[in-house]
């Protein structure tokens, strides 16, 4: 009972202490530092699926700890004492497609703020795309069906800003962009 | 006074015509007016006649502070500077400069709530306010030198810890649109000039003393805290310009400290990193106005934030740009925040290399060093707005003598040389041939000396200006009627951040919808941006607030700059700020209890104050038809889209007139001319203004 109690403290520390850093965790880095902390025998395999409902139940008994699902049907955990779900979602996402990933943040910004996002805002973190990779994924956007409301809009000093034509319609996305862009700093 | 903290009690009042020096008790005389623009706004009404103009000796400058400068309150490093005011047109009228810096502070701790100055000095004089000690001194040697020659030298005799608060050239010039400048960067705009007709280079004070409290100092540090707490970045942003571990909203912000985001110039370098809004001491990360207003360029730049006592946003951004010692032989640091900043940016149509490549960030550099020491005002950007509009429509041209058009390097202007500066702004502080003397006029002065008529201004929307030589400040591009309604309200820019610190903070509409609600009643007192809906009585609610807050501000010497703090970056509070704020800490500060309502019916007396002060100096009660006057151009779009419809800031006229209309009304004031009643001004004990201004038949 008191091992238990251990592992349930040191899953919750580990999931804490990514979350800390910026980071999810997934099962398997858990699954890692336990052992390196001793509390699971390596050869202890069949341990797996136990663990997994464990780390589970750690996440129901903690109110800041949250799972997420993440590509291919990995799951991640995080702490919302350091780590927003905006960003965790991001984190899962970023570790999927990232054509999905940028319509996501279009279609999300669209409609929650509203407002239309610079280009350049997936080559800051926790994006971290390049350039090349931000034109490439738009050019591969362009052709799929399932993007077709992620549309451009340029701003009088050359700048590209998506938004998503289900949440903004183009007329008023470009006013917008052109306020973010140029409006807000000619107005101090 | 000992029942009183805060205030330090004292009013000093210097007439330079006799060398006369007196002071006043502050408690007595000015209590139920706070400080700052309230000292200032009732200096004027007793005792300025009509007719006076601005540079006559009968015209008077109150320095004000008010019972929070000094103390540990968060942001209260303003000082507000009330004379007639020089750039209004066609005559002047009441308004107020604000300058941040820590003259405010050594103020207080000199003993001193406010200064009168009045008079005029036989010859260059500056005064030297040092703990209680106040005398005249001989300024000729320091006439005709700039600010920063001035500061350096009112510094070596006072010590490095003395404020100085200086006109430059452009002021000693009679030069309208010229500031007075304290701690190098912190300026008032249009005092300059009223400062030289009296021959007052500078005040210089310092103090030992301290700022008491009166309350229980568990409480005071605590409310302290709790306004530390609820800080965004500057102009009360609340989120992060990029998404950030800890934040559940970004967005377009000015908040742009981040993870792997370093102030370059630093040496060693510094990481801004996340500034989780949870630790109070980054706070001063969050912020850099270079980067805001320059690009990202700004950050290899950057060598710290500076700013004003006590506040920790700081937002004017030190700059070191070694390039343009060589290129231009000025200092490789500058700094500046805002309008100031961009000075130098804002006169040029474009550059070789973009508007946030490297010759842009030189043409600010090349501007603050030359405005900031010459002493020059820009008036918000209309200046240079002016100054390109006139140049690229011809009217320069046609209307300057061929010799002097030559005399300046036009074709380095329109390539985007910032070396052209140094031929246009040193001729503006010498009032040196036609063009820039009439730039140092102001709009409204300028553009009669050369028949224009102000109409014409009024029609186009890039030139951004409003009325009475004024441009708008945050109007409807920001908030929609409750804009436009607060800048019809004073007699220069409006200065009012209230409301766009509020619609500009980041958080979504929902949010912001939610806490509209919770202080103006109804969320439908903010609209989306670009997406205004018809009038509304919230709206009407939030321009009264916004308004009393700002006076509110600028008497008790915290910054509407920053605030109000209605909104926090606090997701465990709902986002929500503390609308009690200001008066949980002047009541703390004076042991004066008052309610946030009480205070605000402090602060409506104010601003009715300056309203009579208008009404009595414009001869007329006819406020609506005559002063409240909003221009053209917020009645158009640029592709002739329909008011209320998505995408524009188009205004419709009869809404504006309904706008008023519940605005007046919500004031108390009368519908039809605007004027106040005199009911309005004896419910906050204005009796004596309502008889004046009944003698005067200027009741409605």
């Amino acid at each position: 009972m008191e091992q238990q109690e251990q592992i349930y403290t040191a899953i919750a520390n580990v999931i804490r202490k990514s979350s800390e850093t910026g980071q999810l965790v997934q099962f398997e880095e858990i699954w890692t530092e336990l052992t390196g902390q001793g509390l699971l025998t390596s050869e202890a395999d069949d341990q797996r699926p136990h663990l997994q409902g464990v780390v589970r139940e750690v996440v129901k008994r903690n109110e800041d700890l949250r799972e997420i699902p993440g590509a291919h049907g990995i799951a991640y955990f995080y702490s919302t004492q350091t780590l927003s779900e905006t960003y965790a979602v991001i984190l899962a996402r970023k570790k999927g497609d990232p054509l999905e990933l940028i319509a996501q943040i279009v279609r999300e910004n669209s409609s929650v703020y509203p407002r239309p996002v610079p280009l350049d805002l997936f080559r800051e973190s926790p994006f971290d795309l390049t350039g090349e990779e931000i034109l490439a994924c738009l050019d591969k956007m362009g052709q799929q069906r399932e993007y077709q409301d992620i549309v451009q809009t340029t701003t009088s000093i050359g700048n590209k800003f998506l938004f998503s034509s289900r949440h903004l319609n183009p007329d008023y996305a470009s006013t917008l962009a052109e306020w973010l862009d140029v409006g807000q700093i000619n107005n101090p | 006074m000992a029942k009183h903290g805060g205030w330090a009690g004292k009013v000093l009042r210097v007439d330079l015509s006799t060398g006369r020096i007196s002071t006043e008790d502050t408690i007595e005389k000015y209590k139920d007016f706070l400080g700052g623009t309230g000292i200032g706004y009732k200096v004027i009404w007793d005792e300025v006649p009509i007719g006076t103009k601005p540079f006559d000796p009968a015209n008077k400058v109150v320095f004000g502070v008010g019972p929070l400068a000094g103390t540990g309150a968060p942001c209260n490093g303003r000082t507000a500077v009330t004379t007639l005011w020089p750039t209004c047109w066609p005559k002047p009228l009441v308004a107020s400069g604000h300058m941040g810096g820590h003259f405010a502070a050594e103020l207080k701790y000199a003993g001193f709530d406010a200064i009168i100055i009045e008079g005029r000095a036989d010859r260059p004089v500056w005064l030297q306010v040092a703990d209680g000690k106040v005398e005249i001194k001989d300024a000729r040697r320091l006439w005709g030198q700039g600010i920063r020659r001035t500061t350096v030298e009112i510094n070596q005799q006072m010590g490095p810890e003395a404020s100085v608060a200086a006109i430059g050239q452009a002021g000693e010039n009679l030069v309208p649109m010229s500031v007075v400048m304290n701690s190098y960067s912190h300026s008032a705009g249009g005092i300059g000039g009223v400062m030289g007709s009296k021959n007052l280079k500078a005040i210089g004070v310092r103090g030992t003393g301290s700022v008491r409290i009166a309350g229980n100092k568990g409480e005071w540090e605590k409310v302290v805290k709790l306004h530390l707490s609820l800080l965004g970045s500057v102009n009360q942003h609340v989120v992060p310009n990029s998404p950030q571990p800890w934040a559940e909203y970004y967005g377009v912000t000015r908040w742009v400290g981040s993870r792997g985001r370093k102030w370059g110039a630093a040496e060693p370098s510094i990481e801004t990193g996340e500034c989780d809004p949870r630790n109070l001491n980054r706070i001063s990360y969050r912020t850099n106005n270079a980067v805001f207003f320059l690009g990202e360029k700004a950050w290899q730049y950057t060598v710290r934030g500076n700013g004003c006592t006590s506040c920790p946003i700081r937002c004017h951004t030190m700059l070191k740009v070694p390039a343009v010692s060589s290129k231009y032989g000025i200092p490789a640091v500058g700094q500046n925040t805002c309008a100031g900043l961009i000075l130098g940016r804002d006169f040029f149509k474009a550059f070789p290399d973009g508007p946030m490549g490297q010759t842009a960030i030189e043409a600010c550099m090349v501007g603050m060093h030359l405005a900031d020491d010459l002493g020059i005002w820009e008036n918000y950007g209309q200046m240079q707005r002016d100054f390109k509009e006139l140049y690229y429509n011809g009217t320069i041209k046609n209307k300057v003598g061929e010799n002097e058009f030559k005399s300046y390097s036009w074709d380095k202007y329109e390539k985007g040389d910032p070396s052209f500066l140094f031929e246009l702004l040193t001729r503006i502080a010498d009032k040196e041939g036609e063009l820039a003397t009439a730039l140092g006029l102001g709009t409204g002065y300028h553009l009669e000396r050369w028949g224009i008529p102000e109409q014409e201004w009024q029609k186009d929307q890039k030139v951004a200006y409003w009325k009475m030589g004024h441009p708008k400040h945050h109007s409807n591009e920001d908030a929609g009627q409750c804009g436009v309604i607060i800048n019809t309200q004073y007699n220069r820019d409006a200065q009012c951040h209230s409301h766009v610190n509020f619609t500009r903070n980041g958080l979504p509409i929902e949010v912001q919808k939610r806490l509209a609600a919770e202080i103006w009643g109804s969320s439908d007192a903010v609209d989306a941006l670009a997406a205004y809906t018809p009038m509304n009585i919230s709206k009407a609610k939030m321009a009264k607030w916004s308004l009393l807050r700002k006076e509110l501000h600028d008497s008790l010497s915290l910054c509407n700059w920053m605030g109000p703090w209605i909104a926090s970056p606090l997701k465990e509070r709902d986002y929500r700020g503390d609308d009690s704020i200001e008066s949980l800490l002047y009541s703390l500060a004076t042991g004066d209890k008052k309610s946030r309502e009480e205070l605000d019916k402090v602060a409506e007396r104010i601003f009715l104050l300056h309203r009579a002060l208008t009404i009595r100096y414009m001869e007329t009660k006819e406020m609506r038809a005559q002063h409240d006057t909003v221009p053209d151009w917020v009645f158009t779009d640029p592709a002739s889209k329909a008011s209320f419809t998505q995408g524009t800031n188009r205004m419709d006229k009869e809404d504006i007139k309904l706008a008023m209309d519940m605005y007046y009304e919500e004031m108390g004031w009368d519908k039809k001319t605007g004027s106040p009643t005199a009911a309005a001004y004896r419910k906050l004990g204005l009796g004596n203004v309502a008889d004046e201004l009944a003698k005067r038949g200027l009741l409605p």
